[in-house]
């Protein structure tokens, strides 16, 4: 009976890897909805941003948003050393991606602290929703750190296939979050295009 | 030689026994991972839940009973009415369909020893009895939701509604939305991967099929009411600007984002129903469905097109011409796989031999309703009926037909018919039939009427109306039939309550039913299925000869998978297989984890933001525990 014969090797992708892609699905609708909310309150007002409330700053979110997009190439590094085996070079690619994305979280939330004086959240929904989509967008990156930290001492201790499954799901949701990253920053500066 | 197999066989169940053990006692159950166990949990909660969602409506027909009525007070109406959608809906309807339902049949029903992720499944479960407790909490300390289920702004911000109630509501919301998005990201990959060998999608039964449908519905409609709350949260708490048009906001922008979630959400109610009713309908006509692959697709396709429509709940609100048209186009689209699904019920019922037990007796009453209410559902379709009748009882009317009638009897229907597949008892089929009546008696009572009176002008949610208007009759006879439908609904439980313990023992198939259920004892033993079935029809309980091949695999060994706490997983289209996978058993971590996420929760209704972000913390911790235990290698 072929039908019940086991293959040599996995066809398909791991569950792991599909419960990660349908978490995905569901928190890219998430932002769908903020930047949805955001065309929505620009296209009601009269002007964007409101009288008063200077027009986004240009510079340091692109170079902090390169900066993180690039560490897609890192951690995309640490899986492909994973599924080769070589744990150590799994876990030193790791710890470069996490040194950027620390870096570019502890910038951003210097930033953060300053845009919420500028953009006033408690006079504007203009404020509001930039405060909210920015708060949001740090949050997954603070998680996707946790994720890696937690990765890169489990990987350190041996490789087995459950860390690589979730290296593998941690992957995948660092390239998702780093193209958020890119459209938060699009859709931030819009008022400028 | 048959002495030798049987002999063969008993050992490896006997060890698959011994490996799916369950713990014994309390523990056992605060542990488990086990879907069947699981799906028990949801089911005696979800009924808890209905119990108190039917006192509430209880109350409510009781104060609407006669003019003037004084059983409640205009505001404890405002928080039970509101209590009574946000119940129905949120911890009934879709914790009893998927969680219920869905996690005790779909791995049976693909030939699965269990979930994808077992433990996500039982933390899906302790979020959900958690986030029912904490909207209950807030009733019973007198701050339960009190703007109605949609909660329309501006009447749900802190201006005019200061107390806790709306923030109750929201936290509410958002907690329980983590955990049918566990739940759904679940189903999608369960029955994506862990399909039997052979059981390619279009040989995938049709309750599997509307669980997936209903899954994709909440992974893309959740994301907006969870927003909503948040936005809503931030203005309320700490003075945001969203839904105010002083400050750049806009009230319609909750009406939006509430109804993009809200209508997606009527689909996601009722097609686990349908799901049911395609489970049943085969059985008792003894027959395969009519149109299979179409049914599945018209599944699919309701899910689908139900994201196009939410606008028709808007058309009221002054929105452009074209805007309405295009929403009431889009909700007329939307029979068309509704319609096939109905004539494809009929039939396969008209095709085969039906036999009209009680479980078929409910799958009637579900098409009658589900067509009165489409009837009356396609007439909102059309725009300045609409607006004549927006806010009316005949709204109420046509959404109880449809979440009552249409979405609630195929539960019904299912509870007697996988109840001796449960228990192992026969239900008493007299009283059954019995009971179908009075429910369906009942049900037509209190809800036809609705119709009339809102026609009549009575507006929905009034705490109360004055004599002389010509409502009186219509709404003492909607109280009867409230009361007649409990009692329809108290007979149902008796039955399965003694049927429980009384009942005549019931064999493995005890209405030969087509799907894989069938196949294992009855209830199922803790690893479902003693030899990994190989699948190459719709109705594998039907294949006579697969069973019988079945059977002497389990006597020779082949694919028992007794090495460990196994099951097999296939590929996505054709479920080819693929692995096999050493699944986790028993963990505490899942209720460690909803704990924490309980005290999060709590803490950010009380405003303690910085206890919150540690509880926040100790969830990171308890996840790093969940995730120390791992799978041996083989």
């Amino acid at each position: 009976m072929s039908e019940l014969a086991l293959p040599q090797a996995r066809a398909g992708r791991p569950s792991g890897w599909w419960g990660t892609a349908l978490f995905l699905a569901t928190e890219v609708t998430l932002f769908g909805t903020l930047f949805g909310t955001f065309a929505y309150l620009r296209f009601k007002a009269v002007h964007w941003p409101p009288p008063g409330i200077p027009e986004p700053e240009v510079l340091s979110p692109v170079v902090l948003t390169c900066a993180l997009a690039l560490t897609s190439v890192p951690v995309q590094a640490a899986l492909v050393s994973a599924r080769a085996g070589r744990a150590r070079r799994a876990v030193a690619a790791l710890v470069l991606a996490l040194v950027v994305q620390s870096g570019y979280l502890a910038a951003q939330l210097v930033l953060y602290a300053r845009d919420v004086d500028r953009v006033e959240p408690h006079r504007t929904a203009y404020g509001s929703i930039v405060v909210t989509m920015l708060g949001v967008h740090a949050a997954h990156v603070a998680v996707g750190i946790l994720l890696e930290l937690w990765l890169a001492v489990r990987l350190a201790q041996g490789l087995t296939r459950y860390r690589v499954v979730g290296l593998a799901s941690t992957a995948l949701y660092w390239h998702v979050v780093n193209a958020l990253a890119v459209l938060v920053l699009l859709v931030e500066l819009s008022p400028r295009l | 030689m048959t002495v030798v197999d049987v002999a063969g066989a008993r050992t490896r169940t006997d060890r698959l026994e011994r490996i799916w053990a369950h713990r014994p006692g309390v523990t056992g159950w605060l542990t488990t991972t086990d879907h069947k166990r699981i799906g028990l949990l949801y089911l005696f909660t979800t009924l808890a839940f209905f119990v108190a969602g039917g006192v509430e409506a209880l109350l409510i027909r009781t104060q609407l009973a006669a003019p003037n009525g004084t059983v409640l007070s205009p505001s404890s109406y405002n928080a039970v009415m509101t209590m009574h959608g946000v119940t129905m809906i949120f911890l009934f309807v879709i914790p009893m369909t998927t969680g219920a339902f869905g996690n005790y049949l779909v791995p049976l029903m693909i030939g699965a020893r269990d979930m994808a992720f077992p433990r996500m499944n039982a933390l899906s479960y302790w979020l959900f009895l958690a986030s029912g407790c904490f909207l209950y909490a807030g009733l019973f300390a007198g701050s339960g939701p009190n703007a109605g289920w949609f909660d329309y702004v501006p009447l749900a911000l802190r201006q005019y509604d200061p107390g806790a109630n709306i923030d109750v509501y929201a936290l509410g919301l958002i907690f329980n939305g983590m955990s049918s998005t566990a739940a759904a990201i679940n189903f999608i990959t369960t029955i994506f991967k862990l399909r039997a060998p052979g059981m390619s999608m279009n040989r995938m039964p049709l309750f599997c099929f509307a669980i997936l449908a209903v899954s994709f519905s909440l992974l893309f409609a959740l994301p907006p009411l969870t927003i909503n709350c948040v936005f809503l949260e931030l203005q309320r708490q700490i003075g945001f600007h969203f839904f105010d048009v002083a400050h750049g906001g806009d009230p319609l922008l909750w009406q939006y984002l509430f109804w993009i979630f809200g209508h997606p959400e009527v689909y996601i109610i009722v097609l686990p129903a349908f799901g049911i009713a395609t489970s049943i309908i085969p059985t008792f006509a003894q027959r395969r469905m009519v149109a299979f692959p179409l049914v599945a697709i018209a599944e699919l396709l309701v899910a689908f097109i139900g994201f196009g429509v939410f606008a028709h709940h808007m058309f009221a609100t002054g929105l452009s011409t074209i805007t309405l048209i295009f929403f009431a186009a889009a909700s007329m689209l939307v029979v068309i796989p509704s319609t096939i699904q109905v004539f494809a019920w009929l039939f396969t019922v008209t095709g085969g031999r039906p036999d009209f037990k009680a479980p078929l007796l409910f799958i009637g009453g579900f098409i009658v309703f589900f067509v009165a209410g489409g009837l009356s559902g396609i007439m909102f379709a059309a725009i300045p009926f609409d607006q004549a009748l927006t806010d009316t009882y005949f709204v109420v009317a046509h959404f109880h037909f449809i979440i009552f009638g249409a979405a609630v009897f195929p539960l019904l229907g299912g509870l007697y018919y996988w109840f001796p597949k449960v228990t192992g008892r026969m239900y008493h089929e007299g009283w059954a039939q019995a009971s179908f009546w009075v429910t369906f008696v009942g049900t037509a009572l209190t809800f036809f009427p609705m119709h009339i009176v809102g026609l009549l002008g009575m507006t929905r949610r009034v705490y109360t109306y004055g004599p002389g208007l010509g409502w009186s009759g219509y709404n003492l006879a909607e109280t009867v039939g409230a009361f007649v439908l409990a009692a329809g609904l108290l007979l149902i439980a008796a039955n399965l309550a003694l049927s429980r313990f009384r009942g005549e023992p019931a064999d493995a198939d005890p209405f030969f039913g087509g799907t894989l259920e069938w196949t294992v004892p009855s209830p199922p033993p803790p690893y479902n299925f003693a030899v990994v079935p190989l699948v190459t029809s719709p109705y594998p309980n039907w294949d006579r000869a697969d069973r019988e091949a079945d059977a002497l695999r389990l006597a020779r060994g082949d694919l028992v998978l007794d090495e460990g706490h196994e099951t097999p997983s296939s590929t996505v289209r054709d479920a080819r297989l693929d692995e096999i996978l050493e699944m986790p058993s028993d963990s505490p971590w899942p209720l460690a984890v909803a704990a924490c996420v309980a005290l999060v929760f709590v803490m950010l209704l009380t405003r303690h933001a910085v206890v919150a972000g540690l509880a926040a913390g100790l969830t990171a911790i308890a996840l790093c525990g969940w995730h120390l235990q791992e799978p041996e290698e083989t």
